[in-house]
């Protein structure tokens, strides 16, 4: 919605980009990501959010959807009809992924749908792309 | 029904009653206030550089007075504020000398993905709106139509401005509640309104049979777009259009050939994907281009409005939409609400808050403001 300066986008965010440890284990990683539409929407609202990083792809199966701090399913997101992905706050994505990411760049790119019932086409596709370093 | 056999009609008795005061309204001509959306600054609130109180002490630097929000954007934890967010709004509007203008609503039609919400399920969701409108002291809404299909197929061209029974059914259903909170639903008039449509008649009609007060319009100026934004036509020659039928597509639209006679023009010239999208409802038709003197009539209804801007230019003038020409019907059918500057556009080399500064001192001088 609001075009950025070549090279800067503010949607993917370099901050909470890790792989997630469960017991020792990495059992995938997490990214963070803010809408770029204009104003918050109720979660049943989205239709899926996938991720793809270097190239391999997470559908909507292997994301869950964080807000305000609990995470959930996609599936479960229509029955969410009072949770909100507020405007501004960024989505904790985590993605399933045995032994996670390894350490250094990535491109990563998340495909979020959303119905906006007066746009013209539905739902409205909204694709963000970074360039993003993993620590641990 | 045509507007003529429309005030014939019994309901349209009381149009023509209101058509007359009209007349009267229009001998002490309009003073209309100034005010920002912060929806403005979005691009800023993006980037980290904005907050509330910034929009607010900006706004009120410039010499605006009224302030617009949109609570599903601007609202904390909307639609649960903390207690201590309306003490600080009031706060704020006392600090900078700034007064609550106006509150923009939605109705997500779509809510669920299998089904669409019910009018009683969107009326309730508006009702919230209302509430919190009340709280903060705001009047005026700018009511988005709910997007309902239309009643008539032919329509759905012009989408979501169409007359639908379902997005009627719910503004009647929503009006008990806008009364008991003393919000007035302006719905919005975005491009690609007809002023001249079933869509608009359909709710004089309601108007006239009901005499709200708490159901009108919100022209927004994108209603009156010329010609498209200057970075247009460099985008399209980009992208694979050629500059010749582009001038042609534009010159089309501006003589108000229509969607289905500018595309099929364009196919005889033997135009390109890119020129044809142009051609189209996707493309320059998603703009309307109404005669501001059709707007004159819908004035005594109108409680807010929204000062659409793209670029304006060096010599002060809006590139896309004749402000001349808008304004002053405005101030002569005795407008006296807020007009909300709305910025949308890409000035290149200045800030957000430099473009509605310039915006601010356009409307300032049509209006004959100090």
């Amino acid at each position: 919605m609001f075009p950025q300066p070549s090279g800067v986008q503010n949607n993917i965010l370099d901050r909470g980009f890790k792989n997630i440890r469960v017991n020792g284990q990495i059992t995938g990683f997490r990214v963070l990501v803010k809408s770029s539409y204009y104003r918050g929407i109720y979660v049943p609202l989205i239709d899926s959010i996938e991720v793809e990083v270097d190239g391999e792809k997470f559908g909507p199966g292997q994301v869950q959807c964080g807000f305000n701090g609990k995470n959930y399913e996609q599936s479960e997101l229509e029955k969410l009809d009072t949770v909100r992905w507020q405007w501004g706050e960024p989505a904790t994505l985590t993605v399933r992924k045995p032994g996670g990411l390894k350490p250094g760049w990535h491109n990563v790119t998340i495909t979020s749908k959303e119905r906006i019932s007066y746009m013209p086409t539905i739902p409205t596709v909204r694709r963000y792309s970074a360039k993003l370093a993993l620590v641990r | 029904m045509t507007r003529k056999e429309f005030l014939r009609t019994v309901a349209g008795t009381g149009a023509a009653a209101c058509l007359s005061e009209i007349a009267a309204v229009a001998q002490t001509p309009g003073k209309p206030k100034l005010g920002v959306t912060v929806y403005s600054y979005g691009r800023d609130f993006h980037n980290g550089t904005m907050t509330l109180e910034k929009a607010i002490a900006d706004i009120s630097d410039m010499g605006a007075e009224g302030v617009e929000i949109l609570g599903e954007a601007h609202i904390p934890n909307y639609p649960n504020p903390p207690a201590s967010f309306v003490k600080q709004w009031f706060d704020l509007m006392a600090r900078y000398n700034t007064k609550p203008a106006a509150y923009d609503t939605f109705v997500d039609t779509m809510f669920y993905h299998s089904r669409n919400l019910t009018t009683d399920e969107a009326a309730a969701r508006l009702a919230v709106d209302f509430k919190l409108a009340n709280q903060l002291g705001i009047k005026a809404l700018r009511q988005q139509w709910p997007p309902y299909p239309a009643d008539n197929k032919e329509d759905e061209i012009n989408a979501p401005y169409v007359k639908s029974k379902l997005a009627m059914e719910t503004i009647m259903k929503a009006l008990p509640m806008a009364e008991k909170y003393d919000v007035r639903m302006g719905i919005e008039l975005h491009s690609p309104t007809q002023l001249k449509s079933a869509f608009i008649d359909s709710i004089l009609e309601v108007i006239a049979k009901t005499k709200t007060q708490h159901f009108g319009f919100c022209p927004d100026l994108s209603a009156f777009t010329r010609t498209p934004q200057r970075s247009t036509k460099t985008r399209l020659v980009q992208q694979g259009a050629r500059e010749n039928i582009v001038d042609y597509i534009i010159s089309a639209y501006q003589q108000r050939l229509g969607p289905e006679k500018t595309v099929a023009e364009v196919k005889r010239m033997g135009g390109n994907e890119v020129e044809l999208n142009f051609a189209g409802i996707a493309g320059i038709y998603h703009s309307s281009n109404n005669d501001p003197k059709d707007l004159l009539p819908l004035v005594p209804y109108c409680y807010h409005v929204h000062g659409k801007f793209y670029e304006i230019t060096d010599d002060l003038h809006e590139y896309s939409i004749p402000y001349e020409e808008v304004l002053p019907v405005l101030v002569q059918g005795g407008y006296n609400g807020y007009i909300d500057s709305e910025f949308e556009g890409n000035v290149p080399g200045a800030s957000t808050s430099g473009a509605i500064r310039a915006q601010q001192a356009l409307m300032r001088k049509i209006l004959g403001m100090a």
